[in-house]
């Protein structure tokens, strides 16, 4: 670090808020949560103080080797004891929306794992709540919105180099369940959040709402079982909207042909089109622009990627949390996955499953 | 203090992984998917003296084992650089089943005798003991390198990493008390995060050990920035470091690529080959070639 020159001016309010600390709380440590409080570990500003679980393995071992973090067995109590700037909610997701209360009772920045909810009413309540809380930031970890192949899209898509949108396709697959299930745990249960669906196909059709908002109707949805006993494996569905743009998705989490989870997206437009994947974006247009040549363009990964300051399980991983961090100390920060997105997202994943004829 | 090979042969092109195309990756898997291609491969790179490798314990890999065990004399002066655990066989499991149950699945696959003997000083898991449940999963992920010969085990950098931002010292410490003691190697770790690691690994105390990461001129894949990787191979280094993924994944000419890594003083690098004029051509460009 360098210090500042001499003629530094007093600081502003504003640059006040740049430098204040922030002081952020977990509530579940299991998969995610412990992803999040790695990719904290060293954050220039954001410190985690305390966590809440039950028992295991992690939370005995951050009793151990993190006398740092003060651990808590009840969340409520968590919120009551600890002076905090923001939580993190990473539980099953049918246990979010009395958390997120509780947490915006408090007027707490809140960052909250996806599926939002359970149920777009709760969604749409709570974003509402959260959208008359001034001073405070919320976010829904929809990640896949921070990867840098998709925020390319997201650009390419919002500058309108492909004109008026015709269609689009979008498939995710991978290999998480690949064996006949005993239906127990949360995963195993819709009612708890579990099934592809949720787990699995909303980071597709949450990307798929960021780039072209929601869609009037959905039809010939289908929720097929593969190996689940109580939950879909599959899921397909096509999306209509109202300026005539239509577009597919197919979400299959038992294919073991895929090593790890993959997500491609064709969008075809009147000047072109682009299809991403995490490898990278090809371009096809129509006609020369200023951006890029007539026929096929490429841009590969290692060309669309920003180095991200700590590294974990993907630069989207820390983008996300980053960009939450930023949120909690500024709240009018840019916020690319808000709760009213959640909601959107909620809404449609009801869709489907109505559409399917399924209860949720 | 550990002295790296100049030249390892690494395994993901073998595997399907290729980080710039699914497509390149696919048509890698599916020549690869004949285990008698990459044995192949081996003895390619033996013939032009290659006779370092890196390999992931993947679930291929323990047949890939058998065959050097069984074909050992046909590879004098072999070494091996096993890379542990296979992260998406875990990822997986625990995407599906949650993280104690994943720990169970792969234990259960032990038998008790095997298990207990490996443990030796009782199993982490019933103790809630991360620290002796990480000693001991490396055990089951080793055992499928038995009887070859090998310099260092990397701890793969998906485990690495989350370790390091989870500031669990005391795991660190014993991981490298385990592969110093019960294998007699320096203990090694990949991570995608040189500099951040090199600093945690002396906080811990930890003299004795290996770092291998992505060094290359586009700064891809190497957090926080190219920058701080300059800085940091400027300085004092206190662990021998293995380059991977200097290309970053075909991105950067071969010359310049070697050059970078070069003139930063690194003298090991790891790469991926699948063809002999591929590994000819990266033998030529750091100088090793055994053509006349």
């Amino acid at each position: 670090m360098t210090a500042p020159p001499p003629s530094t001016p007093t600081p502003q309010p504003a640059q006040e808020v740049a430098r204040k600390t922030v002081k952020a709380a977990i509530i579940g440590v299991g998969r995610m949560g412990l992803t999040h409080l790695s990719i904290l570990g060293g954050h220039p500003f954001l410190k985690v103080t305390a966590a809440a679980d039950g028992k295991s393995l992690i939370t005995t071992a951050i009793s151990k080797y993190r006398t740092d973090i003060k651990l808590y067995d009840d969340y409520k109590k968590m919120l009551q004891e600890q002076d905090l700037d923001a939580v993190l909610i990473a539980t099953p997701p049918h246990l979010h929306a009395p958390m997120i209360d509780a947490a915006l009772d408090r007027n707490l920045s809140i960052f909250v794992e996806k599926p939002f909810t359970l149920d777009a009413d709760i969604a749409r309540r709570l974003a509402q709540r959260a959208a008359t809380q001034k001073g405070a930031f919320h976010q829904v970890g929809y990640v896949a919105r921070f990867g840098d192949s998709y925020l390319k899209v997201k650009s390419l898509v919002d500058q309108g180099i492909l004109g008026r949108l015709i269609s689009f396709q979008m498939e995710f697959q991978g290999c998480t369940v690949l064996k006949k299930e005993n239906g127990e745990g949360w995963r195993g249960d819709r009612k708890t959040g579990g099934g592809c669906l949720h787990e699995f196909g909303s980071h597709g059709v949450d990307m798929l709402l960021n780039l072209f908002g929601k869609p009037s109707r959905v039809v010939g949805s289908s929720l097929p079982s593969i190996y689940s006993l109580h939950v879909e494996d599959m899921v397909t569905s096509t999306f209509l909207y109202d300026n005539n743009l239509v577009g597919t998705i197919y979400v299959n989490w038992s294919d073991p042909s895929y090593r790890k989870p993959m997500m491609r997206v064709n969008i075809l437009g009147e000047n072109g089109r682009i299809q991403a994947d995490l490898y990278g974006i090809k371009i096809y247009m129509n006609k020369d622009n200023p951006h890029y040549k007539k026929g096929w363009n490429t841009l590969t990964l290692p060309e669309l990627t920003e180095p991200v300051p700590f590294y974990v399980r993907g630069n989207e991983f820390t983008r996300q949390l980053y960009a939450f961090a930023e949120g909690v100390r500024n709240p009018s920060a840019i916020n690319r996955s808000s709760f009213a997105d959640g909601a959107d997202t909620q809404e449609v994943l009801d869709m489907i499953f109505a559409d399917a004829g399924m209860e949720k | 203090m550990i002295q790296l090979d100049p030249l390892i042969l690494g395994d993901n092109q073998f595997f399907g992984i290729n980080h710039m195309s699914q497509e390149k990756g696919q048509q890698l898997a599916e020549r690869f998917s004949d285990l008698n291609n990459i044995y192949r491969a081996y003895h390619t790179a033996q013939d032009l003296g290659i006779r370092a490798f890196m390999l992931n314990s993947n679930e291929k890999a323990a047949e890939i084992c058998d065959y050097l065990r069984a074909h050992k004399s046909q590879f004098p002066g072999m070494v091996l650089y096993p890379s542990i655990p296979y992260p998406h066989k875990y990822a997986n499991q625990v995407a599906e089943k949650g993280i104690a149950a994943t720990i169970q699945n792969v234990l259960s696959g032990q038998s008790a005798m095997g298990l207990l003997g490996m443990a030796g000083q009782g199993l982490g898991l019933l103790t809630g003991d991360l620290t002796k449940l990480m000693t001991l999963l490396v055990d089951v992920e080793m055992k499928m390198f038995k009887g070859l010969d090998f310099k260092t085990i990397y701890l793969q950098n998906v485990i690495t990493d989350l370790l390091l931002g989870l500031e669990f010292k005391e795991i660190f410490i014993e991981y490298a008390r385990h592969l110093e003691r019960n294998y007699k190697v320096t203990p090694g770790f990949l991570t995608l995060n040189i500099p951040k690691l090199s600093a945690f690994l002396q906080e811990c105390g930890i003299q004795n050990a290996t770092i291998c990461g992505s060094v290359n001129k586009s700064g891809y894949t190497m957090s926080p920035d190219a920058a701080s990787y300059e800085t940091y191979f400027k300085g004092p280094q206190p662990y021998p470091i293995m380059a991977m993924s200097i290309f970053a994944s075909g991105a950067i000419p071969p010359r310049e690529a070697v050059a970078y890594v070069q003139n930063l003083g690194i003298k090991s690098i790891v790469f991926g080959a699948s063809s002999r004029i591929h590994m000819l051509e990266t033998m030529d460009l750091i100088q090793m070639s055994n053509r006349a």
